[in-house]
């Protein structure tokens, strides 16, 4: 159906209602329904239609930037400058006439978008070979980033953002590929991060529930942890964990609290961060997560590694603070195990640094056995709070989580080859005690719950 | 409100269209009217040698250590002296950018207790066509003791633009179409 609407026609009969409701021949209630139907119909077929059209953008686009990678040594250089240059000015005519004519038109501002984003990176390509002119792919990655994201906010492009957001995470790979890396400073990520913040604010703003919105938070969501892990690299201060369990469990909180839904299922964004909480979880209950150096710094100290030692701290205070935020509030939806992973892993952080020094950087002692002893009983203890929190939504995908959780704990402890055998056991009993407990508790509640 | 995105658009499409502009513009001045200097290349890895569609260069010049540190950030420069065969060589490194047509920003890192430099022009692209050719002569051309392959850089102001790459005194293409004409007249 929505692809044979005559679009003309809807638009036609949408500017008729007014005059139908005064002359009497249809109620206002009538003509709101009429409306609506359309409103909604239009907005289906308009999304198809968006994708096609970027998709379509999106290989000319390549197209383009192929046909430029050959090269073409016959043409004098003047020539080939004046080519380089004919993408981006067609671009951004095209740009132009979005601007004053089709601003409402959703596909083509999104396609042209995409296509001027292809534009200004087969100019540089191009310029570039033409006066071979040497330069790092990260560097070119960083321009063009810079010179695509006001089309983001011109053309309120959110695939626009979206690009750009994959285009954060390439450079920072782009940046780690280089043939000799002195100091791989991350700082530029979150610069350019901080760029497109606004736009995804003025999405969630008008509607957080489209998909657009969904589909820029996840691509965010992804471009922030791998920007995590390079800064905690950067920093060189052994607290990885501990911004990670940070920037997991805030992104957990803040789907829960930002995006509230009416069911009890989770949203994309708070499924994400508990995945990730999961995972984190499962990491830091092996020995050797902590192994520390024994020293808050290593290595060189500059301003940028500190301001990345900044940074770390900041998604756990801001978990904690989001936390405390529900906690006051006294209506917290969110698991609270979820919510204090910053606070455990802290925690274990502290006591795996009480020990002196060992030997060798690589040796455990008591100390890091006991953060993992404590990460290990974490686990266990956010895997049975998912499951029983995914019984009592009656959520068979979040209970199954719980025993995933509960089950990779168990595994990770049984290749865990440097726990003694009996350690081994012990923990092998108390997780599979646990496993069946949470069972059995499964099991009684569905048959008591009416199907 | 609709003027003011129009405002913005201009702006942004200036920035879009002065970018390779600006880039193309350096590059025809310092070629247009720096000075001629001629870079031995290193010896190279063949396996590295041609990534895609350039011929990855590395130059007699790169060897070049000395021992005052600079600080991470600083703009480090090379001050280019020409050696008795009328090749460029490193007299010293410098953070002050002084104008003169003798001195190329370079890449520096601290290691083994030195600082180490690296040219910026490591890449010299060529047709998708020539590239396996152009691999094949450049890689036969830089083996230890058979060095005959050097570039021409023009140099204006710190600005260096590779000018042209010579394999046995002969522009690449040339050579290489001289090396294609030889190999058609032994087959007949």
């Amino acid at each position: 159906m929505a692809g044979s609407i005559n679009r003309r026609a809807v638009r036609w009969l949408r500017g008729q209602l007014p005059e139908l409701v005064a002359a009497g021949a249809i109620s206002s209630e009538n003509a709101a329904k009429i409306e609506h139907h359309y409103a909604s119909v239009e907005t289906r077929s308009n999304f198809g239609f968006v994708i096609l059209a970027t998709v379509g953008a999106a290989f000319l686009g390549a197209g383009i930037i192929l046909l430029i990678a050959h090269n073409w040594d016959d043409l004098s250089r003047t020539t080939r400058t004046i080519i380089a240059f004919i993408p981006l000015v067609i671009a951004l005519a095209l740009v132009a006439f979005v601007l004053l004519q089709r601003n409402e038109s959703r596909p083509w501002r999104e396609a042209v978008a995409i296509f001027d984003f292809a534009a200004v990176a087969t100019a540089i390509s191009l310029i570039s070979q033409t006066y071979q002119i040497s330069g790092s792919f990260a560097d070119f990655m960083k321009v063009w980033l810079l010179l695509c994201i006001p089309m983001v906010y011109l053309l309120r492009s959110a695939f626009g953002a979206v690009v750009y957001a994959i285009g954060l995470i390439v450079w920072l790979f782009a940046r780690e590929m280089a043939f000799f890396v002195r100091s791989p400073n991350p700082m530029f990520f979150w610069i350019a991060f901080l760029l497109v913040v606004p736009y995804f604010l003025l999405r969630y703003w008008k509607d957080r529930e489209s998909r657009e919105c969904t589909a820029l938070s996840i691509a965010l969501v992804i471009a922030l942890t791998f920007g995590m892990g390079f800064t905690a690299d950067f920093a060189k201060s052994d607290l990885g964990s501990v911004a990670f369990a940070g920037l997991f469990t805030a992104i957990y909180l803040a789907g829960i609290r930002f995006f509230p839904r009416n069911d009890d299922r989770l949203h994309i964004v708070a499924l994400l961060g508990g995945i990730g909480i999961g995972v984190t979880a499962i990491c830091l209950s092996f020995e050797s997560s902590w192994h520390m150096t024994r020293e808050f710094f290593w290595g060189e100290r500059t301003f940028q590694a500190n301001i990345a030692f900044a940074l770390e701290f900041l998604f756990p205070l801001a978990a904690i603070a989001m936390a405390a935020i529900g906690f006051s509030r006294g209506r917290s939806q969110f698991s609270w195990p979820a919510a204090v992973f910053p606070i455990v892993t802290a925690i274990g952080w502290g006591l795996a640094n009480l020990c002196d020094k060992p030997a060798e950087r690589w040796l455990g002692t008591r100390c890091s056995f006991t953060a993992a002893a404590l990460m290990n009983c974490y686990a266990l203890w956010l895997g049975i709070d998912i499951l029983v929190r995914g019984i009592r939504a009656n959520s068979v995908a979040r209970a199954n989580f719980g025993l995933l959780l509960i089950a990779a704990l168990a595994i990770s402890r049984f290749f865990d080859s440097e726990l003694s055998f009996v350690t081994r056991g012990l923990g092998f009993i108390v997780v599979g005690a646990g496993f069946l407990v949470a069972n059995v508790l499964m099991f009684k509640k569905r048959s008591a719950a009416p199907v | 409100m609709k003027k003011l995105f129009i405002l913005v658009f201009v702006l942004v499409a200036l920035a879009q269209l002065s970018v390779p502009a600006w880039m193309a513009w350096a590059r025809v001045q310092t070629l247009a009217h720096g000075r001629v200097w001629k870079f031995k290349t290193a010896p190279v890895d063949p396996e590295d040698a041609v990534r895609g569609r350039y011929v990855r260069l590395s130059y007699d010049v790169d060897r070049y250590t000395a021992n005052q540190k600079f600080r991470s950030g600083d703009s480090v420069y090379a001050v280019l002296k020409e050696n008795a065969e009328g090749f460029a060589e490193v007299d010293r490194l410098t953070t002050e950018k002084g104008d003169g047509d003798n001195f190329v920003k370079v890449e520096a890192w601290w290691s083994n207790d030195r600082e180490n430099i690296a040219f910026p022009l490591n890449q010299y692209w060529v047709t998708e066509r020539d590239a396996p050719a152009a691999e094949k002569a450049y890689v036969e051309n830089s083996r230890r003791g058979q060095q005959n392959a050097f570039v021409t850089v023009r140099v204006r102001n710190g600005d260096a633009a590779l000018e042209q790459l010579y394999i046995n005194n002969q522009p690449l293409r040339d050579y290489l179409r001289a090396e294609a004409q030889k190999a058609q007249s032994e087959k007949k």
